[in-house]
């Protein structure tokens, strides 16, 4: 317990500070706290519950598009922001961009759970591969209906309000890093609470066998449905903040970049260990190192070197990270190996 | 021990990764100008990424080779800092902001498209560096306020234009019926908003309106409409994929239209890749290397296009030229603004008057350049099939007369 207090502290501190040591870095350090809370959403679902989605970025871009539609829509007319062309110009002033975000951002995460529980009760009854690539057809439906909404600039794409001028050069930056930094810790302390009830052990119960489970009296679609609304809020809340940060969307390469963004939170929750609580948080700190890596390193060749990653996750890692320690440790998860039974077992084998 | 070992070795690895990349070079060392450009080396944009880049680079050694750029007596060389956004806004806006508070760089060149210079140009704004890009062409860029973004070609919603009033004129002055399909992104549908607007002018009416994909490789389905209805113009435009496609589908299908109208279509290299089946297109170009302007690094266009293809093995798509022309608008501002710092070389920029190769160049309050028409050209065929893009209008520059309306298929 001791032990696990300090590790928060220090994680705690880190992040706190890391801006200020690394203020270069404050970018690609708010997109860490965003990819970790994409890969720590998908798990939820793919590796807790079993569901296997490519569906998650549907929530991510719909968060994103309503964040900062919210924000415009609140103080401007929407349509004059966004229109092709527009000649009129309209400046957010501090006190309505802070209100604006805020009320975006809440927007942005209750809006795609809501969402997530209406899909989820027609589509949640699709089992294995069938669910998968059901939910692979969402995000690339979604890039392509937004892209012919005009309101949210259809094609042109939608330009986020600009930062207000306030503080230092540096403000907006942090503005963004801490805003995902704390949506970070919110989103892993209210899954690290949900798993340690009743309801992770449902959810497992479902990712082992569906239908014993449900012979066990467990409504497993009231269950699969909440997981999934769960998984849609934090990711809404991801999107929101993405948007501002990057301050242009673009309905099929930023906001539903399944190609991208879809592929890599599963990606990161697969190479840091499916169904852990910490596996998403490494994978995803993991591969954007890498990722960065090879973009400085390999231009030109960053996707060659991030494929070969990828194999190399798969082949030597099948279990992921925390999968590949708890096989090296058991004892520091807290399993008891007998070594006599191991060696019978290897024996019988 | 051995885990202790992998441990220790990966995270060194981490450490040694960041201590790199924070190595920090700063806007000018000892003789050099270092500008900063992420540009589409992969992904949809890439081919139009590597014209940009060339035309960038074209302009760099010719500058260096003719004694670099004089600033406060002394001698200077430019050198630029690529990074691949891979046709992704939000690469782009992330590598913008890498080059800067990373690289430390300056002054900016901007990338390919109009959507990844939306994507930069805030970046570039929030901290006052000064972007001349040359690949930005919708109209929506310049009525964002932005103070450090200039842009050395004409705003896109003049692109067509020219095409949908030379139709209406060979009509006898009444509106013609336009058919249209434009890719969903932000330039393509700028150019649609052009059309739009010369439609309402001309009284014109607007009968099919169809929105084509990204990564577009087919359109069948617009064109089985344009069979139908019989349009007087085709307009379509979606970067260079969209040209390519357009002309193998038309020639498949076999598409009477009495006019076609596209954009890209020299970046496509259409008259080399489709031969005579691009005949008797239409297309809006920043430039055309016939055009009568002069400086003192290119010569002129046609001087130009012979160099150019000489270093890259084929002719200069007009996204070249304008790329290279922004390297002379640099140099010009530094050397009027007599030093390096951001906001007087903003202001020298801002009070650009020049002639290039290219065009003339100056530039409104909203940073696009106003002082340089578009033109267009029509692919022309000769009987042994060797095609070539020939000026058609304006009046001044042409150097062939339009072709309408387009001989039918049955008659080709």
């Amino acid at each position: 317990m001791n032990k696990n207090i300090i590790l928060y502290a220090a994680i705690l501190i880190f992040g706190v500070a890391a801006p200020f040591v690394f203020p270069a870095f404050k970018v690609q350090l708010s997109i860490l706290c965003i990819l970790i809370i994409l890969a720590i959403t998908w798990n939820v679902q793919g590796g807790e519950m079993g569901y296997n989605t490519f569906g998650n970025i549907l929530f991510y871009g719909l968060g994103m598009y309503l964040c900062a539609s919210v924000q415009v829509g609140m103080f401007f007319p929407l349509a004059e922001w966004t229109e092709g062309g527009g000649e009129k110009t309209f400046v957010h002033t501090p006190a309505q961009f802070f209100q604006g975000f805020a009320v975006g951002l809440a927007v942005a995460a209750i809006v795609p759970a809501i969402v997530a529980g209406l899909i989820g009760y027609s589509i949640l009854g699709l089992r294995g591969h069938y669910f998968a690539i059901c939910t692979l057809g969402l995000g690339v439906a979604a890039g392509e209906i937004s892209g012919g909404i005009e309101i949210i600039g259809a094609g042109q794409g939608f330009t986020t309000p600009p930062f207000p001028k306030v503080g230092s050069l540096e403000a907006r930056g942090e503005f963004f890093y801490f805003c995902s930094f704390a949506v970070l810790i919110f989103t892993f302390l209210a899954v690290k609470a949900i798993y340690s009830t009743r309801f992770k052990l449902v959810l497992n119960a479902i990712r082992d066998n569906e239908d014993k489970a449900e012979a066990m009296g467990i409504q497993t679609m009231k269950y699969k449905i909440i997981g999934w609304m769960i998984s849609a809020f934090f990711c809404g809340l991801a999107g929101g903040i993405m948007g501002g940060l990057v301050g242009y969307i673009d309905s099929t390469d930023v906001a539903f970049d399944g190609r991208e963004m879809g592929v890599f939170m599963v990606l990161m929750a697969i190479l840091g260990g499916k169904g852990t609580l910490w596996g998403p948080v490494i994978g995803a700190t993991v591969f954007h190192i890498f990722k960065e890596g090879f973009w400085t390193f390999f231009l030109g060749w960053q996707y060659v070197a991030l494929g070969v990653l990828i194999v190399v996750i798969v082949i030597y890692f099948p279990e992921g990270i925390m999968g590949w320690l708890r096989e090296k440790y058991p004892e520091r998860f807290g399993e008891v190996v007998d070594e006599a039974d191991r060696k019978a077992q290897v024996e019988l084998k | 021990m051995k885990i202790k070992n992998i441990i220790i070795t990966f995270v060194s690895a981490i450490a040694i990764l960041f201590s790199t990349s924070v190595v920090s070079l700063a806007k000018v060392v000892g003789d050099k100008i270092i500008l900063g450009a992420a540009i589409s080396l992969t992904g949809k944009y890439s081919s139009n990424g590597v014209h940009t880049q060339n035309g960038y680079n074209m302009a760099v050694d010719r500058i260096n080779s003719m004694g670099g750029v004089k600033v406060g007596g002394k001698t200077y060389m430019f050198d630029i800092i690529y990074y691949d956004d891979e046709s992704n806004p939000k690469r782009a806006a992330q590598l913008a902001e890498r080059l800067i508070s990373q690289d430390g760089v300056e002054f900016m060149l901007g990338p390919y498209s109009s959507g990844l210079t939306k994507a930069i140009a805030p970046v570039t704004e929030k901290y006052g560096v000064p972007m001349v890009e040359a690949n930005g062409a919708s109209r929506s860029l310049f009525t964002k306020g932005y103070k450090y973004l200039f842009a050395v070609l004409a705003p896109a919603n003049l692109y067509l234009d020219v095409a949908i009033r030379t139709a209406v004129e060979l009509n006898g002055g009444k509106g013609v019926r336009i058919a249209q399909a434009f890719e969903q992104d932000a330039f393509s549908q700028d150019v649609r908003l052009g059309i739009l607007d010369a439609a309402k002018d001309t009284g014109s009416k607007i009968i099919i309106d169809d929105k084509l994909p990204k990564e577009l490789n087919d359109m069948a389905a617009t064109l089985a409409k344009v069979k139908a209805t019989k349009p007087d113009v085709l307009v379509v435009s979606g970067h260079t994929k969209g040209a390519l496609t357009a002309i193998r589908q038309i020639a498949e299908m076999k598409v009477d239209v009495p006019m076609l109208a596209m954009t890209h279509c020299d970046a496509a290299k259409l008259s080399k890749q489709h031969g005579a089946n691009s005949q008797y297109a239409l297309c809006a170009s920043q430039w055309h290397k016939t055009l009568t302007y002069k400086d003192d690094f290119f010569t002129d266009g046609m001087t130009y296009d012979a160099d150019f293809t000489k270093e890259f093995g084929y002719a200069p798509p007009y996204q070249a030229a304008e790329s290279s022309a922004a390297l002379l608008v640099f140099k010009d501002a530094f050397e009027r603004a007599g030093s390096f710092d951001q906001k007087k070389v903003r202001d020298a920029l801002a009070a650009t008057n020049m002639q290039t190769f290219y065009g003339n160049i100056k530039f409104a309050e909203g940073g696009q350049n106003v002082d340089k028409p578009m033109v267009l050209f029509q692919v022309m065929c000769d009987d042994a099939g060797k095609c070539e893009n020939k000026v058609v209008a304006p009046l001044k520059w042409a150097s062939a007369e339009l072709i309408h309306p387009i001989p039918k298929w049955s008659d080709r």
